[in-house]
């Protein structure tokens, strides 16, 4: 209406439109494939968890919350699921951030050999952790696995790895950091190469300790790339699949399930896709809160202890 | 705190010194020794497997009979080939469509302030938090809606759609590290935005892209879950096949090494050629 009268406003409109229809054309095609391959399967999961649905029996009539109902009242879900799920994520996360950093200040010196410790510690970038899965499987095998036999050699008797909760847990363990490890160094060694020298050569003038470099100026510096590196690790150890599929199948007797597993056990080996939905739903939405909380939190660490 | 830091300083030295001229040196080559066996030794267990004759695979620590028969077997079966080739081009693929999708996203996200910014990068970020599995399993009947189940298509587009959240917020990133002046000189001599961003932001980009590229061509290569559930008998991708060898045509474990060694390989060149231009390119 202002346009009408006053040329220049006019004007500001059709320069704002031009502006916002190049913002829209730059992620027109990011959000169309959002569209058509997350967010329509996500609401005909969502649309399928109210329904009675059985993949052998599809009757998909609507019975309102009862499937969510069913999953919260679960023993299964909230005694071993999700203790499950959240100790996996913290022990993940803490493991593979220590033992990448620690690689990731060895590779930022310079020695000889260097660039082969770094494509060796790369090494597990490189393979599926499906085979990774496999491969400890193999190994952790109690009858003709490497490790007992390595225990053995020792004079300990062989465990049953995988057929005990604790052990097998501990195998899964060792994957994903073994796994996920190279992950953090990489990022870690690019941000450790991007900082500044000059803090350093201060240091060490003012004859600072190695530690003590380390701890009031190398840490501070890297806080803000290692908050990004742990929230969206964190996001994906919540919903590892892959090698807890292959390596205990959520066994020995549902113990150490963790939440894919859950959802995925209910909607294809119990064929009630409805119930399924369900409790990935659930899941959604409980990592959403805690990823939000989780980067929440560790803004406001970073900002505080600047 | 500081004064426990303090005593502890100088007794760390005294150790190192303690231990023998050069001992700070010797214990630092024995640590880069054994994190180095740590990380190698699986890999190295699945090459010694993948060399083993058949009967002797139980027993990978004894014995001294070598073979590359497995390599031969597995060559000749049709369906490892087409899988390699399949593997091979939907990774290729689908790391020139994320970064085409997603260097248009982040570049917007990084210059632009605005309600549609925000809604967007919202959006990203929950979606990003989305567990697979609540997606993989009516990915299923969507893509079989749309008939593009077990097509190229139909494994492409997830994949993308997969990328999307996390490489347009590491693109924002890159593009956040380059001054926008030269756009804003390239728009007074009379550039569009378009050409803007076309000339003078995208070759700046560069380095990041590249490592992104390395990045997203592994993860997909490596993908399992989603090649599990979205392909059948028409697109046999890599992963799916080789664990088949241990899943449903019994415990073929000297078959299933040979192929992980092979689909190793590539993984190998693409790591060892691009893993400067990774550490170069990587900083969030």
């Amino acid at each position: 209406m202002a346009g009408v009268a006053n040329p220049m406003a006019g004007f500001r409109l059709v320069a704002v439109d031009e502006k916002k229809r190049f913002m829209l054309a730059l992620i027109a095609p990011a959000v169309l494939v959002l569209v058509f391959f997350q967010i329509l399967p996500i609401l005909t999961g969502a649309n399928a968890s109210f329904r009675d649905w059985h993949l052998n029996d599809p009757k998909k009539t609507w019975i309102g919350l009862t499937n969510y109902a069913y999953v919260v009242r679960d023993r299964e879900f909230l005694n071993v699921v999700l203790p499950n799920t959240f100790g996996f994520l913290a022990a993940s996360v803490a493991a593979s951030l220590i033992a990448g950093l620690m690689l990731a200040l060895l590779l930022n010196r310079q020695f000889p050999g260097r660039w082969l410790v770094q494509t060796i510690v790369l090494l597990p970038l490189m393979v599926a952790p499906v085979i990774a899965a496999i491969m400890i499987r193999w190994m952790f095998n109690d009858q003709f696995g490497i490790v007992n036999v390595i225990l053995e050699a020792f004079g300990i008797a062989p465990i049953a790895w995988l057929t005990q909760k604790w052990t097998a847990f501990f195998a899964i363990l060792l994957t994903d950091v073994w796994l996920w490890t190279p992950w953090f160094a990489l990022l870690l060694l690019a941000a450790l190469q991007s900082l500044p020298p000059e803090p350093f050569e201060a240091a060490q003038i003012d004859a600072a300790s190695a530690w003590r470099t380390f701890r009031y100026i190398t840490l501070p510096m890297l806080r803000p790339v290692i908050v990004v590196c742990v929230v969206i690790r964190a996001i994906d150890a919540f919903r590892t699949f892959d090698i807890v599929w292959t390596i205990s199948g959520g066994g020995p007797a549902r113990a150490t399930e963790v939440f894919s597993i859950y959802a995925y056990v209910e909607a294809f080996q119990f064929l009630n896709f409805g119930r399924g939905s369900a409790a990935a739903v659930l899941g959604a939405i409980i990592i959403v809160v805690f990823a939000m909380a989780l980067y929440r939190l560790l803004n406001r660490w970073v900002e505080v202890s600047r | 705190m500081s004064t426990i830091e303090a005593i502890q300083a100088p007794r760390s030295r005294y150790f190192f010194e303690a231990l023998a001229p050069g001992g700070r040196r010797a214990f630092f080559l024995l640590g880069t020794v054994a994190t180095c066996l740590l990380f190698a030794f699986p890999v190295f267990w699945l090459v010694l497997t993948s060399l083993r004759p058949g009967y002797a695979v139980y027993y990978v620590h004894r014995g001294s009979d070598f073979t590359l028969d497995n390599f031969r077997e597995v060559l000749s079966q049709e369906i490892v080939l087409k899988a390699l080739w399949n593997s091979f081009a939907i990774a290729t693929l689908a790391t020139v469509l994320s970064l085409g999708v997603t260097a248009t996203s982040g570049y917007m996200l990084s210059r632009f302030r605005g309600t549609i910014p925000t809604a967007w990068f919202g959006a990203i970020y929950v979606f990003r938090c989305v567990p697979y599995v609540s997606w993989v399993l009516p990915l299923y009947f969507v893509t079989r809606a749309m008939g593009i189940f077990d097509t190229y298509w139909g494994l492409l587009l997830p994949h993308v759609a997969v990328h999307i959240c996390f490489f347009s917020w590491i693109m924002k990133g890159f593009f956040d590290g380059i001054d926008p002046s030269m756009e804003y000189a390239a728009m007074i001599d009379g550039c569009s935005r378009w050409g803007a961003f076309l000339r003078v932001a995208l070759p700046a980009a560069v380095p990041g892209l590249t490592a992104l590229a390395v990045l997203c061509w592994l993860y997909t290569w490596n993908e399992f879950l989603f090649a599990l559930i979205l392909t059948a008998q028409n697109t046999p991708i890599l992963t799916v096949v080789m664990a088949q060898f241990v899943h449903e045509l019994g415990m073929e474990w000297h078959l299933m090494s040979a192929t992980a060694v092979l689909a190793l390989g590539p993984a190998l060149i693409v790591t060892i050629f691009g893993q400067k231009y990774v550490i170069r390119g990587l900083k969030i």
